[in-house]
This record gives C-alpha cells, structure tokens and sequence, in this order.
C-alpha cells in the first residue's frame, strides 16, 4: 500500500490504466536498453557518464510513456537521450558552445604521410590501426556519427534523432569521415589510390 | 571504345560513386541497388573504390565496444524497477523518483 507524502495528494488512477502505462514501458522501453547504452558510450565517451545518462533518459521515457503513441519507440528513445544529454551538459559545462565551422575546418586538414600507394587493399592489423587512428583524430561531431553507424548499427534517421541533426548532415559527415579515412589508408600505402 | 561509349561509362561511374556510400549502408532502394552492384561487377575501378570502403566499414565494425554487462545488467534492472514500480508516470512527472 502507498503511503501518502506530506502535501500531497497521489493522482486518482484506476487499475488498468496504470498496467498500460507499465506495459508500454516494458514493451518499448526495456528492449531498447542495449542500444541506449552503446549510444550513451559513444556520445559521452565516458561509462560512467553514459550510465547516468540512459538511468535518466529512461526516467525521462517513463514520465512521457503515456504520451507516447507506440511508433518508432528507438526513435522516440533517442530523441529523450539526446533532450537528455544536452540539459546535463548544459548544467555541467555551460561556457562550451557548440564550433560545428570549427570542426568542418579541422576535417579538411589533409593527412602528412605519404607512403607510396599500392595497387590493391592491404587488409591486416595495420588497416585496422590506421582507421582506428584515423577515428580518434576526427573532429567529434563526425566521429560521433562514425560510431553511432558504423560500430552501434543504427541508421541515419537513427543517428539523426540522437544528435539532433538531419539525415543529410548525418550522410554528409559520414561520407567526409570515411573519404577522409580512405585518404589515410592509401597515405599509409594500404590502399590503391583513387582513379576517378 | 568510342567516344559515345566512354562518356556513358563514365556517368555511370559518377552516379555509382555519388550513391556509393548509401549503397553500401543499404540505404538505397532496391532498384537503384541493383544498379549498382550490376556496375561494380563491370566496372573494376568503381568495384576496387567499393571494396575499399566496405573494409573501412568492416574494421570500424571490429571497433564494437561491448558494453560492461555489469553496467547493462543495473540499467536493466533500473529499467524493470519503473515498469513493475507502483509509481505512475503522472506521480513521478510531479514528483520527481
């Protein structure tokens, strides 16, 4: 039985619509843990952060549940995650202001090696490495997108929702990424050169 | 190869590389698909250029970080706790957890 808090007065909510609203959640929300917490990882960067980050974008999902119309719940989780993370980043570090001209600068920084260009793939550890290389120098907005597509699986409309951007920002910045990772590994010799 | 012949194999190629990344992320549509991939048959430039980019795919693939199953094992049951709770999503929108 619920105890009464002082000052206030617990809603009057019959039975059943109470079992909806914990049954939506159940449905649509707990399948989707995993992926929050992959998506959490990659745009904190930091587990503990991350963790934080889906307990409060999954608080977030249950005070909305029984708004929620039951269509596209990954999207509709994603877009919290993002609401989410952009109220405690503001709290943590109100002074940064988001550079996107920053970062599109720094992607067009060309890479320094200059390594003489095979004629065909060379796959190997050192592929591997390059592109690893390559992912941590990228500027952040685009590793960001990078990882939520290509290492979490989630679409573009996906990765959309979660960084607050649209699907052709998202397309753009993975095409520059990749080109810019393509350029390193033929830089680096482990790839044949562009012809066209 | 003439001349006529040269230039639509070229367009070709343009309009492979311009949906190449798209293709390769199955975000193209059937038909425009199997356009592609019937050129990258054909064509080895395109086909090498692809074949690239599907390794830089697959090696930031290798990238996947599991997460700590100790960390997904509490968000879980943080999550179950909220969907078998007897608080309503109205009392905690009011009230805070």
């Amino acid at each position: 039985m619920r105890e009464r808090a002082r000052g206030f007065q617990y809603p009057v909510v019959e039975g059943p619509e109470i079992d909806i609203a914990h049954a939506a959640f159940a449905n649509y929300v707990l399948p989707e843990v995993e992926v929050l917490a992959r998506v959490a990882l990659s745009i904190t960067r930091n587990s503990a952060d991350a963790e934080d980050l889906v307990q409060e974008t999954l608080l977030n999902a249950f005070r909305a549940i029984d708004r929620f119309d039951g269509r596209y719940p990954r999207a509709w989780l994603l877009t919290i995650l993002r609401n989410t993370e952009a109220k405690r980043h503001r709290r943590r570090r109100p002074q940064l202001l988001h550079d996107a001209d920053q970062a599109e600068r720094e992607a067009q920084v060309e890479p320094s090696l200059d390594s003489e260009a095979p004629d065909a793939i060379v796959i190997g550890k050192e592929f591997d490495t390059v592109v690893g290389e390559c992912l941590s120098m990228i500027p952040e907005d685009h590793r960001a997108v990078v990882e939520l597509v290509d290492i979490d699986g989630l679409s573009y409309a996906e990765a959309a929702e979660a960084l607050g951007v649209p699907v052709g920002t998202i397309m753009s910045r993975l095409h520059r990424a990749r080109a810019r990772m393509r350029q390193r590994l033929t830089a680096a010799g482990l790839a044949p050169k562009r012809s066209m | 190869m003439s001349i006529f012949r040269q230039a639509t194999s070229r367009m070709r190629c343009l309009k492979t590389m311009r949906v190449l990344q798209e293709y390769l992320d199955g975000h193209l549509d059937e038909v425009s698909s199997r356009r592609v991939a019937l050129h990258l048959e054909e064509c080895r430039r395109c086909g090498l250029e692809a074949s690239v980019y599907s390794e830089i795919k697959a090696a930031l693939r290798r990238k996947e970080r599991p997460v700590d199953p100790d960390t997904l094992d509490r968000l879980r049951r943080f999550g179950e706790a909220l969907a078998v709770g007897n608080a309503t999503p109205g009392e905690i929108r009011e009230n805070g957890v």
